[in-house]
């Protein structure tokens, strides 16, 4: 393929950028206790909540920002930050599709997210994010028959205080990392799901979140607590308007998953990844963690498309025996995208299990890795890990690497990791092309063959946006 | 600012006058150097408290005389060889006799004025002293080291045998280890580093920087082996640069210890340089051992295997960490590593991370490790055979890291070690000898 191609290839614009305009409810950049105040009075925040905030500011202003990670981005401002901001409609908020803002519709529609549409076709449930706070909740009349717990984790917080009091914070503890700290302080909303025991939620939960309002972080906090012996599919999907403005994501997703449970917690991510230049774009910091107890299982499934900088590692904690612990994921970078993402595996109980397939394609000038850690404990008899990561490196200006730390302190344990690096192959595309097809479509082809395995985890309603977005992504970085 | 690099501050070292200027270099690197902590990624896993607890620097090795020989003899093996004893050269032990024309093997000390030339020349040209902490410590405090040249389109007849030989004295003492390698274009050699000392056990802190400049074409197959008494401190490393179409075999053999650690660096700076890069660690006991292999490839069509395998028993501790770095420029690599690890005990530990770190697209790269006890349906078959489970897991263990004993192309070097690792495995010699038999 000659490099115009490529170069035209390359070129292709984001399709998902454009700004809705909706009037914003903006705190002013900069935080302090005030701001912090501010947002849990603006929330109905009992006093608890508000302590758990301050404490964690304290914490955080103790903290250093990690440099670890592979990748390189300006130093951010946190006094430039706006730490809140709510849709001006939510005074009187929807308790229908119908009454929600239409021009909010509007942007859903554009998107290609048929908000009122699922309703009828796939029965999944969606709590719309727009920027910081729910407008948007439906089927929870279902899901309240079989006596799910699915909100507005600001909700959860005033109607079910000693759930969220007792896992909250359980699985990333406020000083966990930097960006925790920073999101236990000032989170705006995000998800609450509580399953309770032995039930097998009759849907799949589904949340899109969109940051929309300029400069403004968007600090989600995500909270899944699967009972005893019960069953959740938890899908979340993302996509953000062109900005030239770097944009703070730095969400938590805690996932509890106790005795016999089954949480499976998909991801298809899409943020603006910067123009061809590498200006603009999404910095992503996010801390995911699950926790699964005896005999659970936990599996993230995440499709990574977007965002400028991605700082990502999707974990569990093996604390039960016989847990299992799973991690598909597809990373694509282009242009000037830099993505740091894996996961770690943390055996403590025995027998347990994990497996790891992850698949990075970078393509453009952009950076790509893979970090993973596998941890045997002293106590983790009989446990298991597979793991493997490959690399699909596309144009010549793009890096891809693995870092994978194994740790063993048992013998009965066994690790296996695997990684291979190597480019689209020139036999493979030649043979396409002699068959008629182009060479955008058989890099297509070659790549999607090279997620499979991955593809394969997505519930149904995911595998189509995910295919599609990363085929949209691809378009722009074939050579 | 830690103990040991305060007390390092005040030190002046002796030797050469030429050599003045390598220490001054070395000394200022280690102003503004920093003393590893847990959270310095490359010493993350191996702790360096023995050097904190024990004060080696104070004192320098000196020089015993008796009968050594017994500690380093290999069978069968004609070789040219040079002993140090503390660190200091014994002319009993060693023997040049017969160096073709063409080839220089001399100490730092005896060099004339056109070796000076070349040291100053090349000593210090592969290392980055300033990435590496110990090799600035040791280049602040050489004295003395070995010179080999081998010049152009001269294969070397016989290997070349460097000695370092410890034995405990009254105090805690150091040892600064240095050897340079220069072969020049289509030259070819032999080189074998081992490392020994007395039964008794040691206190001796030994750090050692072994530079090996490969020029176009020329081939090097080199050894490094640690076989000191468990009590011995180690800290070294070796540094290789690569020119076009050279070719580097080294395989490297450790014995754990209180602190051992051994940094490999290949450089791969000219087009269709190859490598290959073996390695065995056993540590045992309480000890700890770790080795960092770094594979550098600057330039387009070079290729690297590397291979490297432990065996962890009892508390021992092993950290492997294997980082290949594909340049930009470096498009057509072909890089493999594999890296496999054997747990004999509950209280064993081992850390690995095989590391690519990738900014070219037409390579083709590849690593794995593995972590996992015997295998099980192997011990069976042995039971089944009546063979006792205590025999049958030194067979095993033996046969995961016979692959690479056997394959050394120096056979006496393999007679030599396959004895020694027996031993290690808490058999008697005339297992060996079946071993072999079988073959």
């Amino acid at each position: 393929m000659s490099q115009e191609q490529i170069d035209s290839l390359i070129r292709k614009e984001y399709s998902a950028g454009f700004v809705t305009q909706i009037e914003s409810d903006t705190l002013p950049p900069g935080l302090d206790e005030d701001v912090i105040r501010f947002i849990s009075a603006k929330k109905d925040e009992p006093e608890w909540m508000l302590e758990w905030r301050l404490k964690a500011y304290r914490t955080w202003r103790e903290m250093t920002e990690p440099t670890w990670a592979h990748v390189s981005y300006p130093k951010i401002d946190f006094d430039q930050i706006s730490y809140y901001s709510a849709p001006k409609s939510l005074a009187d908020k929807p308790k229908s599709l119908d009454e929600v803002d239409p021009q909010l519709l509007e942007t859903y529609k554009k998107l290609g997210i048929p908000l009122h549409e699922q309703e009828m076709l796939a029965g999944v449930a969606v709590d719309a994010v727009f920027d910081s706070v729910s407008v948007a909740t439906t089927f929870r009349e279902k899901l309240k028959d079989a006596g799910v717990i699915f909100c507005p984790i600001s909700e959860a917080i005033r109607e079910y205080p000693e759930l969220v009091q007792k896992y909250l914070g359980s699985v990333v503890p406020q000083k966990d990392n930097y960006y925790a700290a920073l999101n236990s302080a000032v989170f705006s909303d995000g998800s609450f799901v509580y399953i309770p025991k032995g039930v097998r939620c009759p849907m799949e939960l589904s949340t899109y979140f969109r940051i929309n309002e300029s400069k403004t972080g968007q600090f989600e906090r995500t909270l899944i607590i699967a009972d005893e012996g019960s069953q959740v599919s938890y899908l979340e999907g993302c996509t953000a308007p062109m900005r030239d403005e770097n944009q703070l994501h730095a969400a938590v997703v805690e996932l509890v998953a106790l005795d016999n449970a089954y949480i499976k917690y998909s991801t298809v991510q899409n943020w603006y990844p910067g123009d061809a230049q590498g200006k603009g774009g999404i910095y992503n910091f996010v801390t995911k963690r699950a926790v699964a107890h005896t005999n659970a299982r936990v599996s993230w499934t995440q499709v990574e498309t977007g965002s400028a900088v991605t700082w990502k590692y999707p974990s569990c904690v093996l604390k039960g025996d016989n847990s299992v612990g799973e991690f598909y994921s597809v990373a694509l970078t282009n242009n000037f995208q830099q993505a740091d993402t894996g996961t770690k595996m943390i055996h403590i109980g025995k027998n347990t299990r994990s497996t790891i397939v992850s698949k990075g394609i970078s393509a453009g000038k952009s950076s790509n890795a893979y970090r993973g850690l596998v941890r045997m404990n002293p106590g983790a008899s009989g446990a298991r890990n597979y793991t493997q990561c490959d690399s699909l490196l596309i144009g010549d200006q793009c890096a891809a690497h693995t870092f994978p730390y194994i740790e063993s302190k048992n013998p009965s344990a066994v690790i296996e990791h695997e990684a291979t690096t190597s480019k689209v192959s020139d036999d493979q595309l030649f043979l396409c092309q002699q068959r008629g097809i182009s060479a955008e479509k058989a890099v297509s082809m070659i790549v999607n063959g090279f997620c499979k395995e991955v593809f394969k985890e997505l519930p149904m309603e995911f595998a189509v946006e995910a295919g599609k977005l990363l085929e949209v992504s691809l378009e722009g970085s074939v050579g | 600012m830690s103990q040991f690099l305060e007390q390092l501050a005040s030190l002046r070292a002796g030797g050469p006058a030429w050599l003045q200027a390598v220490h001054d270099a070395g000394a200022a690197i280690l102003r503004d150097a920093a003393w590893p902590t847990r959270k310095t990624e490359s010493w993350k896993y191996t702790s360096l408290r023995p050097l904190e607890h024990i004060n080696f620097l104070a004192e320098r090795g000196h020089a015993i005389n008796a009968d050594l020989s017994q500690h380093f003899a290999i069978a069968n093996f004609d070789a040219y060889r040079l002993v140090f004893v503390n660190g200091v050269f014994s002319a009993n032990l060693s023997d040049l006799q017969g160096l073709p024309a063409g080839v220089e093997l001399i100490r730092f000390a005896d060099a004339n004025a056109s070796q000076q030339e070349l040291l100053v020349k090349y000593l210090n040209s592969v290392v980055e002293a300033d990435c590496h902490l110990f090799a600035a410590v040791n280049q602040q405090l050489i004295e003395d080291g070995v010179f080999l040249h081998v010049g152009k389109n001269i294969e070397l007849n016989k290997p070349v045998q460097i000695v370092w030989l410890s034995s405990a004295q009254e105090k805690p003492f150091h040892i600064p280890q240095r050897f340079l390698l220069l072969a020049e274009n289509h030259s070819s050699v032999i080189l074998v580093e081992q490392f020994v000392s007395t039964a008794d056990s040691q206190n001796s802190f030994t750090h050692g920087v072994t530079e090996l400049c490969l020029q176009d074409g020329a081939r090097c197959e080199h050894y490094r082996i640690h076989l000191e008494e468990q009590s011995a401190v180690h800290v070294g490393g070796v540094y290789a640069s690569l020119a076009a179409n050279s070719y580097l075999d080294s395989f490297h053999l450790g014995l754990g210890g209180p602190l051992k650690r051994v940094d490999v660096v290949i450089n791969h700076n000219g087009p269709g340089a190859d490598c290959q890069l073996n390695g065995v660690y056993l540590p045992q006991g309480n000890q700890q051992i770790d080795y960092h292999t770094t594979i550098e490839h600057r330039v387009p069509n070079c290729t690297t295997q590397e291979v490297f395998r432990g065996i962890v028993a009892d508390n021992a501790k092993a950290v492997f960490n294997g980082r290949i770095h594909i340049h930009p420029q470096a498009q057509k690599t072909r890089a493999e590593l594999s890296n496999k690890n054997l747990l004999l005990s509950d209280k064993a530990e081992v850390n690995t991370k095989p590391e690519l770190e990738i900014y070219a697209d037409d390579v083709q790269c590849a690593h794995g490790a593995t972590v996992a006890r015997m295998d099980e349906n192997a011990l069976h078959y042995f039971l089944m055979r009546g063979i006792s489970r205590k025999e049958a897991e030194v067979m095993l263990s033996f046969g995961f890291i016979n692959e690479l004993i056997g394959q050394l192309k120096q056979e006496a070097l393999t007679d030599y070690l396959r004895p020694v690792l027996t031993h290690w495995f808490g058999r008697e010699t005339s297992l060996v000898d079946e071993l072999a038999a079988a073959e």
